[in-house]
């Protein structure tokens, strides 16, 4: 696995952890703990998105205009590898 | 509205093609506990929730119910690539392809069409927070199931990945329900529904 490909799993794996506490304070939204969590992650994906950005250029690439059509598609087994 | 994103929740990754499994997990995307039933019923069901916490808790559930149909999508897709034409007589899927060659189509395990049949709206949250809490068990099970007749450890990540979801949806939902009881009256909880009767 490329340095590129494990910053962004990195990245991925805040961002599911994120959205755990987000479906977990959908029932409890007054959870200090929970928030306290969120707030966290938040701050350190900031900081690793504008470490990934640094070194391979942005992040939502796949998004941007050109690449939304010429970029590999999720389900292709190298979507991973295919990304910049 | 919906935005997509251009990635997978969990990625899947499978490099040996295996058309029988395929079949079996294809119920995932259009059988009677699959993905596209759980999207459809918690994001049909949001409308009439009574409190906040159910519309969020249904809406996000449901968005991420759509996400692990791409999964299976992707799933099933991976284990139908480069098929020969042994591969598919002797993988049982002469039949599946016929009708549809190696496309994605909503059905389940036995070939039976995706049916809105398989979900149920009832405009009752006690009632409609029963069903979610028993479709996350059904498509639990199935999962379990899955994982019987599959040992490919690439397949068994990401099915492991769902599998938990489903737990965890299941949680959601049963703190959902219980929100919803203490707001209703104590002595009988089906006194009125939320979901129709004017405010108490």
């Amino acid at each position: 696995m490329s340095n590129q490909e494990m910053l962004l799993r990195k990245i991925n794996a805040i961002d599911f952890a994120l959205w755990e506490l987000h479906i977990f304070l959908d029932t409890h939204p007054c959870n200090r703990e929970a928030l306290a969590k969120h707030d966290d992650l938040s701050q350190k994906r900031i900081v690793l998105a504008e470490q990934y950005e640094e070194r391979f250029g942005p992040l939502e690439e796949n998004t941007e205009r050109w690449n939304w059509v010429d970029s590999p598609w999720p389900w292709e087994a190298d979507f991973e590898k295919g990304m910049k | 509205m919906f935005v997509y994103e251009k990635k997978l929740q969990y990625p899947v990754r499978i490099t040996t093609p295996n058309p029988a499994l395929a079949k079996l997990i294809l119920t995932q995307y259009g059988g009677p506990d699959g993905e596209l039933g759980a999207s459809l019923r918690y994001l049909s069901q949001r409308f009439s929730m009574p409190y906040s916490e159910l519309k969020a808790t249904l809406t996000d559930i449901g968005t991420e119910e759509l996400g692990h149909l791409e999964m299976i999508g992707a799933i099933v897709y991976q284990l139908t690539r480069n098929l020969t034409e042994d591969e598919i007589k002797k993988g049982g899927f002469s039949d599946y392809f016929v009708d549809h060659t190696t496309g994605i189509y909503p059905a389940s395990a036995s070939g039976v069409p995706f049916s809105a049949s398989v979900l149920a709206v009832k405009g009752d949250p006690i009632t409609d927070l029963h069903e979610d809490m028993a479709a996350e068990q059904k498509a639990r099970t199935t999962y379990d199931n899955i994982l019987r007749f599959c040992d490919d450890p690439d397949v068994r990540d990401p099915i492991k990945f769902l599998r938990e979801r489903e737990i965890v949806h299941y949680q959601r939902f049963g703190e959902a329900l219980r929100l919803t009881t203490d707001k209703l009256d104590s002595k009988n909880f089906y006194a009125f529904n939320p979901g129709f009767d004017p405010k108490r």
